[in-house]
């Protein structure tokens, strides 16, 4: 068991520290997708706590790296914060929505959840369309400046790679870290368990409010570094879809996995990339996709590669 | 009363019942057959746009272009049972769900390669008439959505509490297994709710179509004031479906009207939260809690 757990994390590390020659060799609309995909990965390694780990479907997301993204516009466009400040402000302000919205409605189970949080999505949209003077409609907002360390920028795509490469890397050991303490376990019992859990004298609303609002945190962190990535948000990126698509990384890759949440992040993002020639077909392709892989690999692909390993008898990942 | 304010009853009335039908289609289908929908909108958005082809595209009377859209739309249930139903029936609530979710991304898009994204205008039977109603002058379509919705509900509610086909469909809503040791052939009936499903949907879609556009887009927002609508009404009630849908309608006319055009779809969602917060079991439907 210590063994496999040490290979595991040694090829992890081995996976990211390679990731680091990446943009030599990756042109610039390449890095661009590259960058796109690790700030994905940060949200779905966010969305794993809820959905993978506590059981939690949440299609509010989206909404989540919307607010992220929106607080570090505006602090840093008409507040005229240091974009470096924005990060965390924007980032502590995502768990502090997360439990706001995460109290009432966790009470909530199974589709009667996913429709509330559906609801809630739409309506940040509605939001963030409508009020103009604050959130700037549909033109979104603007001009958010990028990260500097004094005078030197990391605005361009092949620097910022290494800004998203640090921070994911942080998010995935926090995210370990979290996972195999006391929390992450009962997280997991809730999900297999809630009853069963609830009387070892866990806390069940508590548990469920702490992955809701954890993965709130991961959206906004990612949320802030898409701001300050693109230099400009509007509501079209934070959309009900997008939060659809955020699932579907973590169900592609594998939900319950950090790594399936990191794999299936990475894969989503560069599918329609490779898949250029379908064209608007795409998402027709797309859909049914999901839908095979939800019929006859639950697990999503990591399932392939652990029952590939099985076969050839090396650890299960 | 003031001829605006019967202008917006009227109008609340006919969005509310169209709501109404989306409603009842995801009732009936999650009562029956324990599958979640979240492709009911892209069911109306398909019901919309074969009436489109049936009426403008083929140029058929009326009439025969309504049954004929209507027939696709069984039949499109009835495929739906055998491609997407059965593959997922057995499985946990979350995987019905994101699977619900994909297929309607998947119909959505083939409409928009069927269809294109131009949106089409279809006619109202009655045109552009106009009728006097109290002194306010209504649109004749609206009150046609009206009554159509209302026959409609109807039928459905004779099928379901008057024929002896209604009873098997109650006896497999409250327990499959039993309804099955009974000799009750639950496969059939559920061919059946999915027809029936479709048939709703479908009418939804054909009365939806001279009020707004026909849009590949339109199916979402509607599913998502249906959803508002049972939540209000009671998830598994059938009169909540009716009773909420009628609230929606009217909450988004008056709520336009009088509160914010551009908040009113707002106003709704946060309705529909504060219910599912305060109420969850809704004005008809029962407590909630125990099923997930």
């Amino acid at each position: 068991m210590a063994g496999t757990n040490r290979s595991l994390l040694l090829a992890v590390a081995g996976v990211f520290l390679l990731a680091l020659l990446l943009p030599l060799f990756i042109s610039g609309y390449g890095i661009r997708i590259l960058n796109l995909a690790f700030i994905s990965a940060i949200v779905v390694i966010g969305l794993n706590f809820a959905f993978g780990y506590a059981g939690l479907i949440t299609l509010a997301q989206a909404a989540f790296v919307g607010c992220g993204a929106y607080v570090t516009a505006i602090l840093t466009t008409s507040a005229g914060f240091s974009p470096w400040l924005s990060i965390p402000l924007a980032t502590a302000f995502g768990g502090v929505f997360g439990v706001g919205i995460g109290l009432p409605i966790l009470r909530l189970k199974g589709h009667y959840l996913a429709l509330a949080t559906l609801g809630l999505n739409v309506s940040f949209g509605i939001v963030a369309t409508n009020w103009k003077s604050l959130m700037g409609g549909t033109d979104g907002i603007s001009g958010i400046p990028a990260l500097t360390m004094g005078s030197f920028s990391l605005g361009t795509d092949h620097r910022y790679f290494y800004v998203l490469w640090v921070a994911l890397v942080a998010a995935t050991w926090v995210a370990w870290r979290i996972r195999i303490s006391h929390v992450g376990l009962a997280m997991i019992a809730v999900r297999d368990d809630e009853i069963a859990t609830a009387t070892s004298s866990v806390d069940v609303t508590r548990i469920k409010v702490q992955a809701f609002a954890l993965s709130a945190v991961y959206a906004a962190l990612a949320g802030a570094l898409f701001a300050h990535m693109t230099n400009f948000v509007a509501p079209d990126d934070f959309a009900l879809s997008q939060s659809i698509v955020y699932l579907a990384m973590l169900i592609i890759g594998g939900e319950g996995s950090i790594i399936g949440a990191i794999a299936g992040a990475i894969i989503v993002t560069f599918m329609p990339e490779l898949m250029r020639d379908l064209g608007s077909a795409y998402m027709i392709f797309f859909g049914c996709l999901m839908l095979l892989i939800l019929i006859f690999l639950p697990k999503g692909l990591l399932s392939l590669v652990a029952l590939l390993g099985r076969r050839f008898g090396t650890a299960r990942l | 009363m003031s001829q605006q304010l019967i202008q917006l009853l009227v109008s609340g009335l006919a969005v509310g019942s169209v709501y109404a039908l989306v409603g009842l289609a995801f009732i009936l289908v999650n009562e029956a057959t324990g599958v979640v929908n979240f492709a009911t909108g892209q069911f109306v958005t398909i019901g919309c746009f074969v009436a489109v082809t049936t009426v403008i595209q083929m140029a058929l009377p009326l009439v025969a272009a309504y049954a004929l859209a209507l027939l696709a739309m069984a039949l499109f249930g009835v495929v739906f049972y055998a491609i997407v139903f059965r593959p997922l029936q057995d499985r946990s609530v979350v995987t019905v769900i994101i699977g619900t979710v994909m297929i309607g991304i998947v119909i959505q898009n083939g409409a928009l390669a069927t269809w294109g994204s131009v949106p089409f205008r279809p006619r109202s039977p009655f045109g552009r008439q106009v009728v006097d109603v109290f002194g306010a002058a209504i649109s004749a379509h609206a009150l046609f959505v009206i009554a159509v919705s209302f026959l409609m509900i109807g039928l459905l509610y004779g099928l379901i509490y008057r024929t002896s086909i209604g009873a098997r469909m109650r006896a497999v809503a409250q327990d499959r297994d039993a309804a099955r040791l009974m000799g009750i052939g639950v496969g059939r009936l559920f061919v059946l709710t999915w027809m029936i499903a479709g048939l709703l949907t479908g009418a939804a879609g054909i009365l939806v179509g001279p009020m707004w556009f026909a849009d590949v887009n339109m199916g979402d927002p509607i599913a998502l004031k249906a959803f508002a609508a049972i939540i209000i009404g009671g998830f598994s009630s059938v009169p909540g479906a009716i009773v909420g849908g009628v609230l929606v309608g009217l909450a988004e006319m008056f709520g336009a009207a009088y509160i914010s055009s551009a908040y009113k779809d707002g106003l709704v969602f946060l309705v529909m939260i504060l219910f599912l917060l305060i109420r969850p079991q809704g004005i008809f439907g029962e407590r909630i809690g125990e099923r997930a």
